[in-house]
């Protein structure tokens, strides 16, 4: 309505919310792309003059002189998007299952079930990794008990390796996979799952042909929420990946807090935030309409 | 007509997806009188709702002016026009007893407590839900619930009541009831009720005045009588009660009575006055106007359709012709489905459509 | 189900996940209790010491030097809980009145820039933490402003604005726009309406989104990690830097704290949720 009363109160209830993401969330976004092409200072800090040797440094323009091309950072963000893809799956695979199990219980204990899945994730993050980190050390839990039952001669070493970081993302991201999944998986037709039987397809043929197509907005919608925090992750390989777990967030927070190199830590953000955004911009696009 | 309310020139239109502009409101001009109960009636998309919702200010116009006891209150907001709605989901307010539903206007309008009590009593007497201040609207039928929404709008004293098809959501049975109530309430009231319907009957039974509107303009408005029985065009001959209509060219004069003939060479006759051979008119016979007599129109029943006392006869004269509508009496002599009746009418009573 | 084999495994498959999920917990209150400081797979028998280490009563035959180092942590844990309450709670506050009225704003109102503002909205949400909270960390640096609970603060502000506006907004969808329509028509100004009818039938939303808000804020650690200042710390940034440096039994203490807390607020929520409000 074009009154201008309506305009008024619209008005008062955008403008707080439009000036302080545009303030506190679009320009930081902006000053980190600013910062990408910096100066860094001898000594920590900026300068301002463009300098392109940041993602030359990234992608092999190095100048040859301050600056040397080493692929250890593109081989770092190759595996932050596979560590993510890794999880993506693992999540779905655990998921799935137990989304179908919730939604075919009797009304009570289906809420007893959600209920008890999502309690733990309102504990504090820093302590479910931690209790991971008890766990899969030498010295841990898991050792203990597969040496103990003789399953094992020596520890396994499983800290400070790939396998714990994708271990501690997935158990990070259980929830974000869960509740997307179990909410199309709940809400599947039974009918055309009775239709398809009848018609005589195997369990199989039913699962591929009804019920992948009818719960695959949920399936995208999960992937995307558990892919993007993945990415950028930085927690879960700090408590538990060590140097051969290292992801780009760990390499952004080295370059801010230890290597006070602001605007190369700059650029390596710009690409997690790259990444994200053509994750975003193509469920957005391509993969939501799906949803008729 | 004392012109509590005067529209003029109201229209209001809206952007279509596809880019064009549809128009709601097509040029209107609407009078309300002080006590009148007024039905704006028609099918969806007709405007009635439209026009509604802009004497309340939800809706705004245009063009066109809206005064009421000669003011201007097309800039006022709604919460400053003097006009209350029953809304057609009754949007009580969940979180409210009955009784603070009720005072709501009240409330808002800073009257002290003892008085606001006093008024939702009489309020609730009105509508004849006395003592059901302390239930929740949760706990109400529909029925009971709509009676509360009219309790709400009509305490604060409205000059006018707008009532956006409030029955629909009602069972026949209590529909009936309803409109009856609303009827007798209007009248002690003694205010003025703007009511919008699609449904014909309902406004036949309650309105001292029916406004018929199509695509965004009225098209007839007049007493129910008025309506039903001379309707001025086509639409609302359709619109209102069952008929039959019949375009005849004029073949010749006998007297005060005129013959028409249809395309398909059926004899009509009709009220002479005014007619010339080889004039085109549409005549409107409604199914009560014909009965089952020893002489008249030759016809052979193709339908019979069962209404409990009365039976929903389908005549055809020939094979092909127009398939006419009879009402009859469902007795012994009723006649079955091909029987060959006559069919007789009074001339006098045929109306004429205007133009052709 | 049709497959009684089928859904036999389904449901084991379901209670390991379930077992999966619950281990780590159960590990770390386990440990809590556990007696032996240094290796704890090895049960030595119930102690209630690390808890009392963590409140100053520790043990007077412990090394005194080490009793120090706790004393002092139970100071700065305490500081640093104080400061996480504090900023969960102006955050909730802020985040909750701007997360709101952007959803009225968008469910009730139709403007041009409607749907650019849904997205908006939910753009920080899906940012990864730690680009938020390096943008942030240059913003104000470049800006001269000093780290505190206040960057602390604005820094929450921008992501949990977006979690109760999906929470408020999913519930406002729900509620009859022909109720604020019946209380405008009955006499009640936008202010008086929103006071008096769209709130009350808010209400669960919000109470919803401000409860999640403050989860959030409480548990998070990535962005406050890079905006704290030195004097600033929030809970799980000194958990965190106790594990960087060392596991150390006291440390099972707090976090079985924690989760009793966590579990509390849990169940606060499911018992407020479960209260019928009419509709």
């Amino acid at each position: 309505m074009a009154r201008r009363r309506d305009r008024l109160v619209l008005a008062a209830l955008l403008t707080p919310v439009t000036l302080f993401l545009g303030v506190f969330f679009l320009v930081p976004l902006l000053t980190i792309a600013v910062f990408s092409f910096l100066t860094p200072g001898l000594y920590g800090g900026v300068e301002w003059a463009f300098y392109h040797w940041n993602y030359g440094r990234i992608f092999g323009w190095a100048d040859g002189i301050m600056e040397v091309f080493e692929p250890v950072y593109l081989r770092i963000l190759g595996r932050s998007l596979s560590f993510a893809a890794v999880t993506v799956l693992l999540c779905l695979i655990l998921c799935y299952p137990v989304a179908f199990w919730v939604s075919r219980l009797p009304e009570r204990w289906r809420l007893v079930f959600l209920f008890l899945i999502t309690l733990p994730f309102f504990s504090s993050l820093i302590v479910r990794l931690y209790a991971w980190l008890l766990i899969l050390k030498p010295s841990g839990l898991l050792n203990e008990m597969l040496l103990g039952i003789g399953l094992i001669g020596a520890p396994l070493e499983i800290l400070y390796t790939p396998t714990a970081v994708v271990l501690g993302m997935v158990y990070v991201m259980v929830p974000f996979m869960f509740l997307p999944l179990f909410a199309a998986v709940d809400n599947l037709d039974r009918s055309l799952i009775e239709a398809s039987y009848d018609l005589g397809a195997t369990r199989f043929q039913t699962f591929r042909k009804v019920i992948l197509p009818q719960t695959l907005p949920g399936i995208v919608g999960g992937s995307v929420i558990v892919f993007i925090p993945s990415v950028g992750n930085f927690i879960v390989p700090d408590v538990l990946g060590g140097a051969k777990g290292l992801m780009a967030g760990n390499l952004v927070e080295q370059q801010f807090l230890s290597a006070r190199n602001w605007p190369f830590g700059a650029a390596l953000s710009m690409l997690i935030m790259s990444v994200v955004l053509i994750v975003l911009v193509t469920f957005v696009t391509r993969l939501r309409p799906k949803e008729g | 007509m004392t012109g509590l309310l005067e529209i003029r020139g109201a229209r209001r239109s809206f952007a279509t997806p596809e880019g064009g502009r549809i128009a709601a409101l097509d040029g209107v001009d609407l009078d309300v009188g002080a006590n009148e109960f007024v039905t704006l009636l028609g099918p969806s998309g007709c405007g009635k709702t439209t026009l509604l919702r802009s004497i309340s200010g939800f809706e705004a116009l245009d063009a066109g002016v809206i005064r009421l006891d000669g003011r201007d209150i097309g800039a006022l907001p709604p919460f400053r026009r003097p006009v209350n709605t029953v809304f057609q989901s009754y949007a009580l307010f969940g979180h409210m007893s009955v009784a603070r539903n009720v005072g709501y206007a009240l409330e808002v309008g800073g009257v002290a407590r003892a008085e606001r009590e006093r008024a939702v009593t009489e309020a609730l007497d009105k509508v004849g839900l006395a003592g059901f201040g302390a239930r929740r609207p949760s706990q109400l039928s529909g029925g009971q619930r709509q009676r509360v929404a009219l309790a709400r709008a009509i305490i604060g004293r409205p000059r006018i009541l707008l009532l956006d098809e409030p029955l629909s959501a009602l069972d026949r049975n209590l529909r009936q009831q309803m409109q009856l109530e609303l009827k007798t309430l209007q009248h002690n009231l003694g205010i003025a009720f703007v009511f919008v319907t699609h449904d014909q009957e309902e406004a036949l039974t309650m309105s001292d005045r029916i406004v018929v509107m199509r695509a965004g303009r009225i098209e007839q408005q007049g007493s129910p009588r008025d309506i039903f029985r001379h309707p001025r065009t086509r639409f609302v001959a359709e619109f209102i009660g069952e008929t039959n209509l019949f375009d005849v060219t004029v073949d010749r004069l006998e007297g005060e009575v005129a013959i028409g003939r249809t395309a398909e060479g059926l004899e009509l006759r009709l009220p002479g006055a005014g007619l010339t051979v080889g004039r085109r008119a549409t005549a409107v016979l409604r199914p009560a106007d014909f009965r089952l007599a020893e002489a008249g129109l030759p016809v052979t029943i193709t339908r019979s359709v069962y209404l409990g006392q009365d039976l929903n006869l389908f005549a055809t004269p020939a094979p092909g012709g127009p398939e006419i509508r009879v009402t009859a009496r469902d007795a012994a002599d009723a006649p079955e489905v091909g029987a060959r009746v006559h069919l007789a009418y009074d001339a006098a009573a045929v109306h004429l459509l205007e133009g052709a | 189900m049709r497959n009684p084999l089928g859904w036999l495994l389904l449901t084991l498959f379901s209670l390991l996940f379930f077992a999966f999920i619950y281990a780590p917990l159960a590990v770390i209150i386990g440990y809590s209790f556990n007696a032996n400081p240094i290796n704890m797979m090895i049960w030595d028998g119930f102690t209630l010491d690390w808890y009392r280490g963590l409140f100053g009563f520790a043990d007077r035959t412990a090394d005194p030097n080490s009793r120090a180092l706790y004393v002092e942590s139970t100071d700065q844990l305490i500081a640093a809980l104080k400061n996480s309450l504090i900023v969960a709670a102006v955050t909730t506050s802020v985040s909750t009145v701007l997360g709101t009225a952007t959803a009225i704003a968008l469910a009730r109102y139709r403007f041009r820039l409607r749907g650019f503002y849904r997205g908006f909205l939910l753009l920080p949400m899906m940012m990864p933490d730690i680009v938020l909270g390096i943008g942030l960390l240059i913003f104000f640096v470049t800006l001269g402003m000093k780290l505190s609970l206040l960057t602390i603060i604005i820094g929450h502000c921008t992501f949990l604005t977006s979690y109760v506006f999906i929470i408020v907004q999913a519930r406002i969808a729900g509620i009859d726009p022909a109720l604020e329509e019946a209380s405008a028509d009955l006499g009640a100004s936008e202010w008086v309406t929103l006071r008096k009818v769209l709130l009350p039938q808010l209400a669960p939303g919000i109470v919803g989104g401000a409860l999640l808000a403050f989860v959030i804020s409480m548990d998070d650690l990535v962005i406050t990690y890079f905006i704290a200042g030195t004097d600033s710390t929030t809970l799980p940034v000194f958990i965190f830097g106790m594990i960087r440096r060392g596991v150390k039994p006291e440390i099972n203490a707090i976090a079985t704290l924690l989760i009793l807390a966590s579990v509390l607020i849990a169940a606060l929520g499911l018992w407020l949720r479960s209260r019928k409000i009419d509709k």
